[in-house]
């Protein structure tokens, strides 16, 4: 029996080119998601901003005649306590907060996925990691992150690494979760068994399992990020060199500016919220396309 | 018996290793970290012996394991220390302000159950509607928005503009009697308003979830075939299953709360630890942020406490095993 | 199981009982209120503790100094005034003496007398209690004693004729009957059981959210022996903000702190709301620390003088609320010694590249210095970012550095900075100013300067008492310092206070340590 008829390969042709990629189905399901498309859009909209900031706008800096003036036609966003445009504050502070946000969930991710994969796919230092990881859970977040950043200075550096190592237990749970219940698949099984090295089973089969659950962390921790680093920064523990939205807030306190002066809160304020609410919509927009049975179709 | 006793150890051995762990981190931290605590009970003026007389006292000067010695043992005996600034112990001045951060955090979060499970259920029984989408929308705006901000507008508009609600303290000084737990309460309305707008969007969002893939399960498909009316089904049957995450979610809002409603503090001015904690850094005033991280740790183990507490009311299962 | 239930219900029971307990009461009208006007002060710091003794925030200061009286007051020109003490001088060059009131009274009816005087000195001398502004002050202070119970002796190591105007003005005098049998005046927390002799005594503490204090009669600065207001209430707003719109919406009557610059105008032009405007006497300044390379270099000192936009920092960040000192530390408010000879450095970023080139720095060797200040102080914080920029125009990069005050005090004690930015409070003696800030070892030279020309000059100074010989050795100096650019005195602010407009008769007295909470205006104040 060597001859397999045609019409039998043409049908199984059919059925691969037929079936369609989970990630494929997750983007048409996101994609139809008026919500999660919007939301899309607006992070661009953020992202490109603080990319091009420089060319729409000089970096704030000095001082301004015109001091807590409310917008107008030269100022759209009206000026601070020191006569600088609020405006471009915004834009630079797009730039930063960003940065910041993205580094310090980068880190974050980093520290929390290798600690989660691990513990899952080596059973034995499960236990001690799963005890840490709830220790750390259990500190108060926003008090250590107070103290230490006081202690150690304000400055960028310690902002980011600051939020990073405060933020990290909560992705280990998550991903860990998820890992633990991959681990446990027959497949993985049949993975060791092939005879793959450690490392390349944790690559090619685990870390895709769970990628999904990290993308989700990634945007929640880096939209946490930025009110984290917005609340330290109007306590006076952000960065007094470089201009973030935290930094805008935290001046227009400082300055009394925030009790006569609407603009100098409320710009700022509405980037930030821009940025959380597009990231978590489109986080929670990913997830319900992802999963089969909460896709809209 | 055993099984009961052996439950107990685990919890009580689970809440003594959070407590260490708490009160050895914040330790180190401070130790370790730059920022010379001898400025606050030295002045900078004083000759050298004198200083190093004063870092006696205050244990300043012995080795990191002696100092962690001594207070692990003094930990033990409940004793928390002297604050440096104030002077007075540490309890007392953890003491002050406990009762108003426990008033604010217990009001915030029955409010935020309280409204969230209306909202929740309302989001859930109408998948994809308007409503649904304006309540996903309004949590995540919520839970996205920046305290301050929030809270100087609403003592603008409240405060300032209406007439409504007083402006930031806990109660007004001059109020006696009875009248004063109304003043309390007036005090209280902004700043736990606040954190409910916070708050809320996360629970609304876990719960609609939750409950939304518990109406999907077979056992409210069943009690929908039976020809039960939709409310029973949801209310007496989706809801208890669907409030398990939840409830964990509120009682992990309470660790936090307690120590981190300092934004809303700070604006509202009210009286509470995290505001303290903040204050006690400025000065460098180790005793006392020692002590309030012990007793945040505390917080975090009775809230756990108490979140098995309901679970084991909500959940009939987890009684038996 | 059935056990876990009965066991679910006591732990439940507990819990409830626990935070019954901890759950705050409803307080009780203390005896002997008044229903006479009430003055409520918002205040943005917090009370730290109530010891006048021990180094405090300024709310300590305002509260303590209307329980606990000083020697000296100050008047709205800055000379000392009598206050517990009716006269002052020296007996002989190494003897300083206060004659005291004889009807000042403790709350509890104790005289205050001379030995409660001699006890505070003695006290701060042997405890050293921390962050003591006095104790500076009494660097060459062998002991005190009461001659009688009118006069106090202060017997001096060597001659010093600070010491009695310093001293007296800066320091709180405490009941001895009621600290000494607390042991060291450094752990004495004084929080309950308060004495005061007048005009007033705390009542009601409710820590982080307001402090009540009573009048206590008789209080000889007032009028008919009491003081017009019968209760004082400082209410603690941690927010400026929220404090602003407090008083707005007339949940206080005062704001007891400075208003930010930029919100004057605005609260000018409030309805129901009376600004005042108190003299500043204190100075802004930056010091080059001359212990760090290259400060040492005149030239460098220069140039840096010179990259500072000192009009636009007034116009802008102070909102025209200062005047130049003319680069001098002798301010134009203190008519009796000023040199208007002495005009402010010229702000000239080219002239400053051409110093530094002089000096061995340019494009190929550029120069990077670091700035400290405290992030408590919003003025300086402000002008610090205009500092950084326009020095960045010469070339010049100012790394700033704002830090919470105790790692900032820390570090200027230490000397590890380039740059110092700060204030002083009140300067107004010359002499015991330069002493304390440009003598070697001096509690705040910052710059860390020893020049042996100025040394002299101002040992001299501190030695005779002729005020025209001081005039002139004071001016000498101060040309010393300005051509050397020891220090770069920025200016001078003056300070604005709100308060609601239903109340007047307010004296008004110089800084923010008095201004208008000092006891002498609380206790005159009237409401209409």
């Amino acid at each position: 029996m060597t001859a397999t008829p045609a019409s039998a390969v043409a049908g199984l042709e059919t059925v691969t080119t037929d079936q369609v990629t989970a990630a494929r189905a997750t983007w048409s399901a996101f994609r139809r998601n008026p919500l999660g498309v919007a939301s899309l859009g607006i992070l661009a909209v953020l992202v490109l901003v603080g990319v091009c900031a420089p060319l729409i706008a000089d970096s704030p800096s000095g001082y301004g005649e015109q001091v807590l003036q409310a917008p107008s036609g030269a100022h759209w966003f009206g000026t601070d306590n020191l006569g600088r445009d609020i405006f471009a504050e915004v834009l630079w502070g797009a730039r930063l907060s960003i940065v910041i946000a993205a580094l310090s969930s980068a880190l974050a991710i980093l520290i929390g996925v290798l600690v989660a994969v691990l513990g899952a796919y080596f059973p034995k230092t499960d236990m001690v990691i799963g005890t840490v990881v709830d220790l750390c859970l259990s500190l108060p977040v926003l008090p250590l992150m107070i103290l230490v950043a006081a202690l150690a200075g304000p400055s960028l550096v310690t902002v980011v690494l600051v939020i990073a190592f405060f933020s990290w237990p909560e992705v280990t749970r998550v991903v860990r979760s998820q890992a633990l219940s991959v681990v446990r698949l027959p497949y993985m099984d049949a993975a060791r068994l092939t005879g793959g090295s450690h490392v390349w089973i944790i690559r090619k089969h685990l870390l895709p399992a769970v990628a999904p659950v990290i993308v989700v962390s990634v945007v929640l921790t880096a939209s946490r990020a930025v009110l984290s680093a917005a609340g330290l920064a109007f306590l006076g523990l952000g960065d007094p060199n470089s201009w973030s939205w935290g930094r805008i807030l935290y001046e227009a306190e400082q300055s009394g500016a925030m009790s006569s002066a609407w603009w100098t809160t409320l710009f700022p304020s509405l980037a930030m919220l821009a940025l959380v609410v597009s990231a978590t919509l489109i986080s929670i927009a990913y997830n319900d396309a992802r999963n089969p049975r909460t896709r809209e179709d | 018996m055993p099984q009961v006793l052996r439950f107990v150890v685990r919890r009580v051995g689970r809440a003594l290793l959070t407590l260490w762990f708490a009160a050895t981190v914040t330790f180190l931290l401070l130790r370790l970290l730059p920022g010379d605590p001898a400025l606050a009970v030295a002045s900078p003026n004083m000759t050298p012996e004198a200083r190093h007389t004063l870092l006696q006292q205050y244990g300043l000067d012995e080795s990191l394991l002696a100092q962690y010695g001594k207070y692990l043992w003094q930990l033990l005996h409940g004793n928390l220390g002297i604050s440096f600034s104030q002077q007075v112990p540490v309890t007392t001045v953890l003491m002050e302000r406990l009762p108003w951060t426990l008033l604010l955090t217990v009001s915030s979060l029955l409010v935020t159950v309280a409204v969230g499970i209306p909202l929740g259920v309302l989001a859930a029984t109408r998948p994809r509607g308007f409503l649904d989408r304006l309540v996903q929308v309004g949590g995540v705006v919520g839970q996205s928005l920046f305290v301050p901000s929030v809270g100087i507008f609403l003592l603008f508009m409240l405060g300032l503009q209406l007439h409504w609600l007083p402006i930031g303290g806990a109660y007004s000084p001059g109020v006696y009697g009875f009248a004063w737990y109304g003043d309390v309460l007036q005090h209280l309305v902004l700043p736990c308003f606040s954190l409910v707008l916070v708050q809320l969007g996360s629970y609304v969002l876990t719960l609609r979830s939750t409950l939304i893939e518990s109406l999907g399960e077979d056992y409210c498909v069943l009690a929908q075939a039976k020809g039960l009316p939709n409310r029973k089904v949801v209310w007496k049957h989706a809801l208890r299953n669907a409030l398990l995450p939840t409830t964990t979610l509120v009682g992990l809002q309470l660790g936090f709360l307690v120590g981190g409603a300092v934004l809303t503090e700070t604006v509202f001015a009210y009286p509470g630890i995290g505001r303290g904690i903040y204050e006690a850094v400025t000065r460098l005033d180790f005793p006392v942020l020692q002590g309030a991280f012990v007793l945040l740790a505390a917080t975090v183990v009775l809230a756990n406490v108490l979140t098995d507490l309901a679970y084991g009311l909500l959940d009939p299962r987890v009684r038996t095993t | 199981m059935r056990v876990r239930t009965p066991f679910t219900a006591l732990a439940a029971l507990t819990v409830a009982a626990t935070i019954a307990a901890c759950s705050p009461s409803a307080p009780s009208k203390s005896d002997g209120s008044t229903s006479d006007a009430v003055l409520t002060v918002a205040t943005t710091t917090d009370v730290v503790n109530f010891n006048p003794l021990i180094g405090n925030s300024r709310t300590d200061n305002w509260i303590t100094s209307l329980m606990y009286p000083r020697l000296l007051t100050v008047d709205a020109n800055g000379a000392k005034q009598p206050y517990l003490a009716k006269d002052y001088g020296y007996a002989d060059a190494t003897t300083a003496f206060w004659n005291l009131r004889d009807d000042m009274k403790w709350s509890d009816g104790t005289p205050v007398t001379a030995d409660d005087v001699a006890y505070t000195i003695n006290s701060i001398l042997k405890d050293k209690p921390a962050g003591n502004t006095t104790y500076g002050q009494l660097v060459n202070v062998d002991s005190a004693s009461a001659a009688s119970p009118t006069r106090v002796e202060v017997k001096l190591k060597r001659p010093d004729s600070t010491v009695v105007t310093e001293v007296g003005f800066w320091m709180n005098v405490v009941p001895k009957h009621v600290f000494e049998p607390n042991g060291s005046v450094a752990k004495f927390p004084n929080n309950s059981n308060w004495v005061s002799a007048g005009p007033y005594k705390l009542t009601t503490v409710a820590k982080g959210q307001s402090y009540t204090l009573e009048r206590v009669t008789p209080y000889p600065f007032a009028p008919k022996n009491t003081p017009t207001v019968s209760k004082i209430v400082y209410r603690v707003y941690a927010d400026i903000n929220t404090e602003i719109l407090a008083l707005k919406n007339g949940d206080v009557d005062l704001i007891a702190n400075a208003l930010p610059p930029a919100q004057v105008k605005n609260l000018q032009s409030a309805a129901g709301i009376k600004v005042e405007q108190v003299p500043g006497f204190g100075y802004a300044h930056m010091a080059y620390n001359m212990k760090h390379k290259p400060l040492e270099n005149l030239k460098v000192r220069q140039a840096l003088a010179h990259a500072v936009n000192y009009e636009a920092i007034r116009s802008v960040v102070l909102q025209g609320q200062a005047v130049s000192t003319g680069s001098s530390p002798i301010p134009p408010v203190l008519k009796d010694f000023v040199d208007p000879s002495l005009k402010e450095y010229e702000f000239n970023p080219d002239l400053s590249k051409q110093l530094l080139a002089e000096a061995g720095y340019g494009a190929d060797k550029p120069l990077s210095l670091n700035m400290i200040y405290s992030l408590q102080d919003a003025v300086t914080s402000q002008w610090a970012a205009l500092v950084k920029d326009d020095a960045a125009k010469a070339g010049i990069t100012i790394n700033l550095q704002g830090m919470d005050r105790n790692t900032y005090l820390a570090k200027t004690s230490a000397g590890e900075y380039d740059i110092y930015a700060g204030n002083f409070a009140i300067m107004d003696d010359p002499t015991t100013n330069m002493a304390l800030t440009y003598l070697p070892g001096g509690a705040i030279n910052y710059s860390l300067v020893d020049d042996p020309a100025l040394n002299e000059l101002i040992t001299k100074a501190q030695a005779t008492t002729d005020k025209a010989q001081q005039k002139q050795i004071a001016q000498e100096a101060a040309t010393l310092v300005h051509d050397n650019v020891y220090d770069n005195v920025m200016y001078m602010q003056n300070l604005y206070f709100a308060h609601s407009d239903k109340w007047s008769n307010f004296t008004i007295k110089p800084s923010e340590l008095l201004s208008l909470v000092d006891p002498q205006s609380l206790a005159n104040a009237t409401k209409s």
